[in-house]
C-alpha cells in the first residue's frame, strides 16, 4: 500500500477524476469511497489490483509455517507432484515479497474456498484440516465450474486443467496429505496454501501471480459471486445503481465489508427470490467491487466495546475535495498501519492541525453484535457521527472537576464533592477522550454488565452512539444506571464503606453531559427537567478567596451548602420545578445520614454507621419519614452528649444541614411525594456522598485511598 | 425545487407546475422503513422515504400494489415531508423464522395455487429492528393527475382510507390527520433561507452552525415496475433536523404552503 506521501505523489493530478462527484449519503456512498481509496493505494498490482486482498493475511507476514504450497510439476508428459529436493509440500514463511506472489483473494464464505487458489485456513488449523485444505487447490480450486469456464477460454487453461486433472488420482492425494502432515510433524498453524507449478523443464516453479490464468479465474469467480451466490442462478438486472444513480446492469449477491446484506434473508426479497434480490439492493458490478475492497480500511476503524464490534469510519461531509481526500487517506492509512489502540476519533483530534483545514468531518459509527458470520445485530447506529461531543465531553469533564467549586473549594472547607488522584472521573484525564470514544467512559458510571452477552438494549451502547452522534440520553435511562451501580457496590462485601467516588464520579458526569453546548440530556418527565440543566458553579482559580465565610459571617459548611443547592438547578428551590423541593429533601437527609454517619466512624469509632443502617437501597418514598425522624433523633443525642461534655455551639450537630432539612422535608410532606425511586436514591446518595466529606479541608496529601478503586 | 427535480419535470411534463397541495400529518406510535442497505440488520431511514409516502397514499385511495407509480413519477407528483417530533429510535428485538431456502416449505406444492412458508413450529431467531419511536411526518403533496387529486382530498376531508394506513411495516399503524388544501406560493428568495421540511439533494448547500444538528441519509425516491417487479429509478438524499427544527439553506428556491417553507422534489 502507498505511504500517504507516495500516494499524493502519484495522483496529485488525476485524483480528482477518480473520487466520486457527490457527497457521502449512505453507508455504501461510504464504502465505495473508502474502496476507490484503497484500490488507487494497492494498484501497484496491475489489472487484477481491485479484486485481490493483500491485507487479508497481513497478520501472518513472517511468522512461521504460515505459507504451504503444493508443488505441481507439469513440465512433462504427465502432471505430477514436484520430485525435487524440496519435495511436493513446502512449508515456508508467508513475507512481504510473497504478498503480491501468492496474489490471495479471500472470499468469507462458512464453507467456501477463496477466490484465488491461495486459500486462508483458519486460525491454528491442525495437520488434519491443513492437508484437507491443500488437496482442495487441486480438487475444489482447480474444479470448481468458473475457475474450469475461465480455464478454456485461456492460453495457458491447460494448467488449470492439468491441477484438475490430478486431483483424480488417490496416490497423488495421498502424497500430499502425507506430506503435509510430515512437514508439519503434528504442529498446528495458522496459514495460507497455495500452489506452484513448473511449466517449462529448464524453468523455476512458479508462483500464481507469475501465470495470468490464475489471476483470470480468481477475477472471473469473484465477480460469478456477484450473482450466483447462495444458488441464484443469475441476479442481475437492469436498474439504478445505488452508487452511482446510473442506469446501468445491477447485481443482486454482492458483498459488503459490514456484512449488512446477504443473499440468505430472503425476506426483502420480491416474492422471496434471491434471483431478484438486485431489485431491492441494485449495486453495479464495478460499485460491488469496490465496496469489497473497502474491507481493510473499514476494519481498521473497527475496536470492540462492550462485547460489540464498534465501526467508526471518518469521513468529509458533502463533496469531498481532492485535498481531504487525500487527508483521509492519511488517516486511513494511519490506522491501517498503526498499532497504538487509537480510536479514529482520537486519531482526527491528534491531527486536527494539519489534516481537512475547514472541511466539516464526520463519522459513520455503529455498534454491531456478530452472532454468527451471517447473523448481525446492530445496536446502534449514526452516519452523523462528529469530534465536536466527544471532544466537548471530555474538556468539559475535566474542567468539572479540575476546576469547578463543585469539585474544589479551594480554602480551609472541603468541596462539595470529593475527589481523588486514582480516579480518572474525579482528577480529569488526558485519556478522557479515549475513554469517552470507547465508552469506558460509561462503563465506569453504569451498572456492570456481561460482556460476553452484550445486549441489544445495552445502555452503555446507546450512551455511547449518542454521544458520538450528539444525541440526548435519557435522564431516566442515567439515573437508572447510577442508582443500580451504587447499589450494588453497596451491597458488596469487596467494597470498603460507601462508594462516595462512585457517586462523585456519576453526578461529574451528570454535569458535564448538561453543559448547555452540548445538551446531552433529555427526559419526558417536567420533574426531571432541571437535571438537564447546566449547574451554574463557580470556576475555581488557584488562590484561596479571601473571604470564604458567607455575607452574614456564618459557618463555611452553611455557606457552600447554600451555594451547591443554588448553582444545582436540580436542587435549587425553583416555583417552575416543584419536584426540586422533594429531589432537595432526599440530598438533605443524605447529607445528614452522611454527616452523622461520618461522626460516628471518626469519633465514635462506631464500625456500623446511618449509613450502613439506611443503604441506598433502603431509600423509598414511604421510607423517608421514618429515616428522617431516625437521623434527626440520632443527631439530637449526639448533640446533647457533646454539649454534655463540655462543647459549646448554637443549634445542634451539623445545624446547617438539619435546618434546611427541617424546612424542605415538611413541604410538601413525604406522604404526598412523587418524584420516582431513582432519582430519590441518587440525589439520597449525592446527598450522602456530600455528607461524609463535609469537614474542614485537612491535609491534602492525607487522601484516604483505602477507599475502593475501579 | 431543487435543481435536479426541476430537470427532471421539464424532460418529462414541462406544463405541469403545480399551485396547490393538500397537507396531512401522519403519525403513529412506531415506525420503521427498513433501509436497502441491510437485510440482515434491520436499519431504518430517519425521514419516511418519498417512494414509502407514495406507497400511504395509494393505500389510503385504494390502489394496488406496483399500480401507483405513474402517478408518483418525477413531473407527475411533488412531496414534500418534513418530521414533525424530534426523530428517536431504540432497538425493538423481534423473533422471526428463518426464510432461507432450507427452512422454506412448500404448502400445496403439487396444486396450482403452491405457496412457501417458513415452517411455524421451527424455533425462532431474535433479531434486532431499529424502530423510530413517535414519528411524525407533515406531508404536503400534489398531483398532476386532478381525478386523482381531487379523489384523495375528498377521501382525506372524509377521514377515510382505502386500506388501513402504516408507518413502513403494516404493524406499525398510522394515523392520519389532513389540515386542508392550501396554494404554493413562492418561498423567499435570499441567498440563505430558513426551510421547515428536510431539503432534498442539497448536501453541499445546507448551512452548518455548530448548535444545529443535521444529518443526511439516501433513501429511494421513484419506482417502476416491469414484468419481473419493481425497481428504484431514482434515490434522495435528504438533508435532515432530527431535533425537527428548521435548516438553513443556500442556492434554493423553496415554497410556501401553510405559513411553512417546504422543498418539494
Amino acid at each position: 500500500m502507498l505511504s500517504p506521501e507516495q500516494f499524493r505523489e502519484r495522483y496529485a493530478d488525476t485524483l480528482a477524476d477518480e473520487l466520486p462527484d457527490g457527497p457521502v449519503t449512505s453507508l455504501r456512498s461510504l464504502q465505495y469511497l473508502y474502496g476507490k481509496l484503497y484500490t488507487l493505494a494497492t494498484a501497484g498490482g496491475g489489472d487484477y489490483a481491485a479484486y485481490l486482498t493483500p491485507d487479508e493475511a497481513g497478520d501472518l507476514v513472517d511468522s512461521e509455517d504460515s505459507l504451504i504450497v503444493v508443488r505441481v510439476d507439469l513440465s512433462g508428459n504427465e502432471p505430477q507432484l514436484a520430485t525435487d529436493d524440496r519435495g511436493p509440500v513446502w512449508v515456508t514463511k508467508y513475507t512481504d515479497d510473497r504478498v503480491e506472489k501468492v496474489a490471495h483473494c479471500k472470499y468469507p464464505a462458512a464453507r467456501g474456498i477463496d477466490h484465488s487458489v491461495t486459500h486462508q485456513a483458519g486460525r491454528n488449523s491442525g495437520p488434519e484440516k491443513l492437508a484437507r485444505y491443500a488437496k482442495e487447490r487441486l480438487t475444489k480450486w482447480a474444479k470448481d465450474e468458473v475457475v474450469q469456464e475461465a480455464a478454456t477460454e485461456h492460453e495457458d487453461g491447460y494448467i488449470v486443467e492439468a491441477l484438475a486433472e490430478l486431483s483424480e488420482d488417490e496416490a497423488t492425494l495421498d502424497a500430499i496429505e502425507e506430506a503435509v502432515k510430515r512437514e508439519l510433524a503434528g504442529e498446528s498453524t495458522t496459514a495460507l496454501l497455495t500452489v506452484q507449478v513448473k511449466v517449462d523443464p529448464d524453468g523455476d516453479y512458479l508462483w500464481p501471480a507469475e501465470r495470468d490464468v490464475f489471476l483470470a479465474a480468481m477475477r472471473r469467480r469473484k465477480l460469478s459471486k456477484l450473482v450466483t451466490k447462495n444458488k441464484a442462478d443469475d441476479s442481475s438486472g437492469q436498474a439504478t445503481d445505488i452508487v452511482t444513480g446510473a442506469s446501468t446492469r445491477t447485481v443482486g449477491t454482492s458483498e459488503d465489508p459490514q456484512n449488512y446484506y446477504l443473499g440468505k434473508q430472503l425476506e426483502k426479497f420480491p416474492g422471496l427470490d434471491i434471483e431478484e434480490a438486485w431489485r431491492t439492493h441494485p449495486i453495479s458490478e464495478d460499485a460491488a467491487v469496490t465496496v469489497m475492497n473497502a474491507g481493510t480500511f473499514v476494519e481498521a476503524c473497527t475496536y470492540r466495546t462492550f462485547g460489540t464490534k464498534v465501526y467508526c469510519l471518518p469521513y468529509v461531509w458533502g463533496t469531498i475535495s481532492t485535498s481531504d481526500a487525500f487527508d483521509l487517506y492519511k488517516l486511513l492509512y494511519d490506522a491501517t498501519t498503526e498499532d497504538d489502540g487509537m480510536t479514529p476519533i482520537e486519531r482526527q483530534y491528534e491531527n486536527r492541525n494539519t489534516l481537512f483545514g475547514d472541511a466539516q468531518l464526520r463519522f459513520y459509527v455503529s455498534a454491531v453484535m456478530p452472532h454468527q458470520m451471517s447473523r448481525y445485530d446492530v445496536f446502534g447506529e449514526t452516519l452523523n457521527g462528529r469530534l465536536l461531543y466527544p471532544k466537548e465531553l471530555a474538556t468539559k469533564h475535566n474542567q468539572l472537576v479540575q476546576q469547578s467549586a463543585a469539585f474544589h473549594s479551594g480554602a480551609e472547607w472541603t468541596p462539595p464533592m470529593p475527589t481523588h488522584p486514582n480516579w480518572d472521573l474525579l482528577a480529569g484525564s488526558d485519556e478522557q477522550l479515549h475513554a469517552v470514544s470507547t465508552g469506558w467512559y460509561f462503563a465506569q458510571t453504569f451498572a456492570q454488565r456481561d460482556d460476553d452477552d452484550a445486549d441489544a438494549d445495552d445502555p452503555r451502547i446507546e450512551a455511547l452512539v449518542s454521544v458520538l452522534s450528539g444525541d440526548a440520553i435519557s435522564v431516566e435511562t442515567l439515573l437508572e444506571e447510577y442508582v443500580a451501580r451504587i447499589i450494588t457496590e453497596q451491597t458488596d462485601d469487596d467494597v470498603e464503606g460507601f462508594p462516595s467516588f462512585r457517586v462523585a464520579s456519576q453526578f461529574a458526569q451528570l454535569c458535564a453531559l448538561a453543559t448547555d453546548k452540548l445538551d446531552l440530556l433529555t427526559s419526558d418527565d417536567a420533574a426531571k427537567e432541571p437535571i438537564t440543566r447546566e449547574p451554574t458553579y463557580d470556576t475555581q482559580t488557584m488562590e484561596p478567596p479571601t473571604d470564604i465565610l458567607a455575607a452574614d459571617g456564618g459557618h463555611p459548611a452553611a455557606a457552600k451548602l447554600e451555594s451547591f443547592i443554588e448553582d444545582t438547578p436540580a436542587l435549587a428551590p425553583d416555583e417552575d420545578a416543584p419536584h426540586n423541593d422533594q429531589r432537595r429533601g432526599a440530598f438533605l437527609l443524605g447529607a445528614l445520614v452522611g454527616e452523622i454517619g461520618s461522626y460516628q466512624e471518626y469519633d465514635q469509632d462506631r464500625s456500623t454507621t446511618l449509613v450502613d443502617q439506611f443503604p441506598v437501597k433502603s431509600i423509598t418514598k414511604s421510607r423517608i419519614k421514618k429515616v428522617t425522624q431516625e437521623t434527626i433523633g440520632k443527631t439530637l443525642t449526639y448533640t446533647r452528649q457533646e454539649k454534655k461534655a463540655g462543647q459549646s455551639y448554637p443549634g445542634t450537630k451539623a445545624e446547617h444541614v438539619v435546618e434546611r432539612l427541617r424546612e424542605t422535608i415538611l413541604k410538601p410532606d413525604p406522604d404526598e411525594w412523587d418524584l420516582d425511586t431513582d432519582d430519590l436514591r441518587f440525589y439520597y446518595a449525592l446527598g450522602v456522598t456530600y455528607g461524609m466529606n463535609d469537614h474542614p479541608e485537612w491535609d491534602s496529601t492525607a487522601i484516604d485511598d483505602t477507599e475502593e478503586d475501579i | 425545487m431543487s435543481q435536479e427535480s426541476l430537470d427532471e419535470w421539464s424532460e418529462t411534463d414541462s406544463d405541469w407546475s403545480p399551485e396547490r397541495c393538500l397537507s396531512l400529518t401522519v403519525r403513529g406510535p412506531w415506525g420503521h422503513f427498513r433501509r436497502v442497505e441491510g437485510n440482515v440488520v434491520k436499519q431504518t431511514y430517519r425521514v419516511m422515504p418519498r417512494t414509502t409516502v407514495a406507497g400511504l397514499i395509494a393505500a389510503v385511495l385504494g390502489i394496488e400494489r406496483d399500480g401507483y407509480y405513474d402517478l408518483f413519477a418525477p413531473g407527475r407528483s411533488a412531496i414534500a415531508i418534513e418530521p414533525v417530533r424530534g426523530l428517536r429510535t431504540l432497538n425493538m428485538p423481534v423473533n422471526a423464522l428463518s426464510t432461507a431456502a432450507d427452512n422454506l416449505k412448500s404448502l400445496n406444492s403439487r396444486g396450482k395455487l403452491s405457496v412457501k412458508l417458513p415452517d411455524p413450529m421451527d424455533l425462532r431467531q431474535q433479531h434486532n429492528y431499529e424502530v423510530l419511536v413517535d414519528p411524525a411526518y407533515r406531508i404536503d403533496v400534489a398531483l398532476a393527475d386532478s381525478e386523482t387529486y381531487r379523489e384523495l382530498r375528498q377521501t382525506l376531508e372524509a377521514g377515510r382510507s382505502h386500506y388501513v394506513p402504516s408507518l413502513g411495516l403494516s404493524e406499525h399503524l398510522a394515523n392520519i390527520s389532513f389540515h386542508g388544501e392550501f396554494t404554493i406560493e413562492e418561498g423567499p428568495d435570499d441567498t440563505v433561507v430558513s426551510v421547515d421540511s428536510t431539503l432534498p439533494n442539497a448536501v453541499d448547500d445546507v448551512v452548518l452552525d455548530s448548535d444545529t444538528r443535521c444529518g443526511i441519509e439516501e433513501s429511494p425516491a421513484f419506482m417502476t415496475t416491469d414484468a419481473g417487479g419493481r425497481t428504484t429509478t431514482a434515490f434522495t438524499t435528504y438533508a435532515y433536523n432530527p431535533d425537527a427544527e428548521p435548516l438553513r439553506v443556500r442556492n434554493m428556491q423553496p415554497s410556501r404552503v401553510d405559513g411553512r417553507t417546504v422543498v418539494f422534489v
